[in-house]
């Protein structure tokens, strides 16, 4: 057996865990707001949410370099008053799997919520549930499966991600190094068997989560879907 | 008791409605499109008329250029077209969805008698997929009424049942308006149903009033 | 029997046909050379390329760079390389002990210094690399010393001057030089260290200090023909060309040696 050191095993769980905790928070309050709702502009924002999943991943970590690196409008701003600093850190890897599985949990989260009868809200709303009641009984329950793909595509965008992430976080070793960057940073050297190793670890991770969902969701689909 | 006059721009031509009504079944009959379902939805709260007044005994749910009383303030029983249940609660969930907290101790003998009436007791831990149409039916107007509404408005609620159920439906319909004596309104296209359970009969077109019809034989309560 | 004899013709014509295309090719025919060559040599070997082609008419040049260690596997993985124009003789040697290239052809193009720099505004001064003061640095931007050759020199010469341990925390590895480039560049690494001629090219940074020689082996540019390459010839007239004098102006003009 290796000597390995696991440490990216760990960074990878944490900054995938954390960013796809706020990018199931916000892409659903977002999703729900605007899948309701018909404005001027929305399709214009909609393709702006998009954006990401679509651009080149050193486009995006020089876009987040660009906002949050040491003289970036933002990173500036938190250097400036908080002594903050995000660009080499490991905040700033989960900032960038934020920004690249936002677009995931936004597209599965809006299907989900525009799929929805309406009349189930509207019949809650008759019985006197409040907004809130009428979303945590009815509208997230029955969306669940839709926004349980989008967490699950999430976290496991979040894992993989490495461009935006090298750009921002910087490869540190013990600090910033995420699974994709000991797997790119060993076939570099020519470390093939720590490379393999990370791969199938990689592999084995998403490839279970996937399973799982499929299976979960073949599974309750009849509770979610009849009336 | 329920004073409606709704004033409405729809996308084919103006609505303009107006009717009082005590405790009584008032049928709204017409062609699809003719804005009956815009009735219902007005009373409820889940849409708004340009103007006009809609008053229930001593609450103002609607009145032009106030801000218009929200749907779950209105104490509305509501019986959707489909019946709209929630897939993933019981039958027995979706009966208590509307029942406060601090009513669950009052409301207890009553629900119990009226799942007796529809004949529903035994289908308190089925799913919704899991009961027939003529059941869903019933939990519907049990689900609506639990939360004791102050009028109890019914959306083509037989349309979707075969016609022995239908006709058991409409005798429990009169017999439940019987118990609760609260204005009912009943959206139908079908002319014999509404003869059938209707004291009062509005023919509509259009979003106006055509005709009014009233059964000799009913004392009108108001 | 007419049949038989006319399938016969066939057979023969056509074995001749696939026989001629693969041995007799028309000299005016245009080649084309793929060139793997160090990410460090972009600029230089971009302006070479008109010269060169003007010259050898029916040479076209298309390059593909990258880290000399990926360029390296991507050979050994069979990727088609005609010339490999290396930015570090260990990987140069691994491809020649593995028999990848003709050892023959095999020579040294260019050479290079490392330079420590710092963002064109930074108020950080360091007037040589012994002088690297820790705690005015909080990231120093430098190669990945595994994969990256100018790491590997980086590695070298923090070591010879005992600053290598004392600096790891505040090490960010770059993926390559132009990465290292960036990080300076941008303000996001108070200093790094890059070749003098990366540093050459960028309007955005300042060189503070350039290592001595004895600090890190060589920074040598090793190029070879690839030994697969259907092109020798051509191969070879290409590293004559980098190696001849209007070559090798063009390389100083871009901080090389």
């Amino acid at each position: 057996m290796l000597e390995m050191d696991y440490s990216p095993l760990i960074l990878s769980l944490k900054v995938a865990a954390i960013s796809t905790f706020f990018v199931f928070v916000v892409g659903v309050m977002i999703a729900y707001y605007v899948a309701k709702r018909d404005f001027f502009g929305k399709s214009i924002l909609e393709a702006l949410f998009l954006l990401p999943l679509v651009l080149p991943p050193t486009v995006v970590g020089f876009g987040l370099l660009v906002l949050f690196g040491k003289n970036g409008w933002i990173g500036s701003w938190l250097l400036e008053w908080f002594d903050f600093q995000i660009v080499f850190t490991w905040i700033g890897a989960v900032i960038a799997s934020i920004v690249v599985s936002f677009p995931l949990m936004y597209q599965s989260a809006a299907a989900a919520f525009e799929s929805l009868d309406e009349r189930l809200s509207n019949a809650a709303r008759t019985m006197g549930a409040s907004e809130w009641r009428v979303f945590y009984t009815i509208v997230f329950p029955l969306a669940w499966p839709g926004l349980l793909a989008g967490l699950v595509l999430s976290f496991a965008r979040g894992l993989g991600e490495f461009g935006a992430t090298l750009m921002l976080a910087g490869y540190i070793p013990g600090k910033t190094d995420t699974i994709p960057m000991a797997i790119y940073f060993a076939v570099e050297s020519g470390q093939m068997e720590k490379a393999t190793f990370w791969v199938m670890i990689i592999i084995t991770f998403g490839f279970s989560l996937i399973l799982w969902v499929n299976w979960w969701s073949k599974r309750n689909i009849r509770r979610f879907t009849r009336t | 008791m329920l004073h409606v006059n709704i004033h409405k721009q729809l996308a084919h031509y103006e609505m303009a409605i107006q009717f009082k009504m005590g405790a009584e079944i008032l049928v709204l009959v017409g062609p699809s499109g003719s804005g009956k379902t815009t009735i219902l939805n007005s009373i409820a709260g889940l849409v708004h008329p340009d103007s006009g007044l809609i008053v229930s005994n001593t609450h103002t749910f609607f009145d032009t250029d106030q801000k218009p009383l929200p749907a779950r303030e209105r104490q509305i029983g509501y019986l959707f077209q489909d019946y709209a249940l929630f897939p993933h609660m019981t039958v027995e969930k979706n009966i208590w969805y509307g029942v406060k907290k601090k009513n669950r101790k009052d409301s207890q003998k009553m629900i119990v008698e009226l799942l007796q009436v529809l004949g529903i007791e035994h289908l308190l831990h089925k799913y919704p997929h899991q009961v027939s149409g003529g059941e869903k039916q019933r939990v519907g107007l049990a689900r609506a009424l639990a939360a004791r509404p102050s009028v109890l408005l019914l959306d083509e609620p037989l349309s979707a049942l075969d016609r022995e159920t239908r006709k058991q439906c409409q005798d429990e319909l009169l017999r439940l308006h019987e118990m609760w004596k609260i204005p009912f309104i009943i959206v139908t296209h079908d002319l014999d149903e509404a003869e059938r359970l209707g004291d009062r009969i509005i023919y509509l077109e259009q979003g106006q009033i055509t005709d009014e019809q009233r059964k000799r034989q009913l004392i009108s309560t108001y | 029997m007419k049949r038989f004899l006319f399938s016969v013709l066939v057979i023969i014509l056509s074995a001749l046909f696939v026989g001629c295309s693969a041995t007799d090719k028309k000299p005016n025919e245009e080649v084309e050379l793929l060139i793997s060559a160090a990410a460090s040599l972009t600029d230089a070997l971009e302006e070479l390329k008109g010269p060169f082609e003007e010259k050898h008419e029916g040479i076209r040049l298309t390059y593909n760079f990258g880290s000399s260690g990926k360029l390296a596997t991507n050979i050994e993985n069979g990727a088609p390389s005609d010339v490999f124009l290396s930015a570090s003789t260990k990987d140069m040697n691994s491809m020649e002990e593995k028999g990848l290239i003709d050892n023959e052809s095999r020579k040294v193009f260019a050479s290079n210094a490392l330079v420590l720099i710092a963002p064109k505004d930074s108020a950080i001064e360091i007037a040589s690399f012994e002088d690297i003061d820790l705690a005015a640095i909080a990231h120093l931007a430098v190669g990945e010393p595994a994969s990256v050759p100018v790491g590997r020199y980086t590695k070298e010469t923090l070591e010879t001057l005992d600053l290598w341990e004392p600096l790891q925390e505040k090490l960010v590895l770059g993926s390559d030089v132009r990465q290292v480039l960036t990080y300076v560049e941008m303000g996001n690494a108070d200093a790094g260290v890059v070749y003098s001629s990366d540093a050459f090219m960028s309007d955005d940074v300042n060189v503070l200090a350039e290592s001595n020689a004895a600090w890190h082996a060589p920074i040598v540019y090793p190029g070879a023909v690839v030994k697969d390459s259907k092109h020798q010839q051509a191969a070879q007239q290409f590293l004559d060309y980098v190696t001849s004098d209007a070559g090798m102006e063009t390389l100083r003009k871009f901080g090389f040696k």
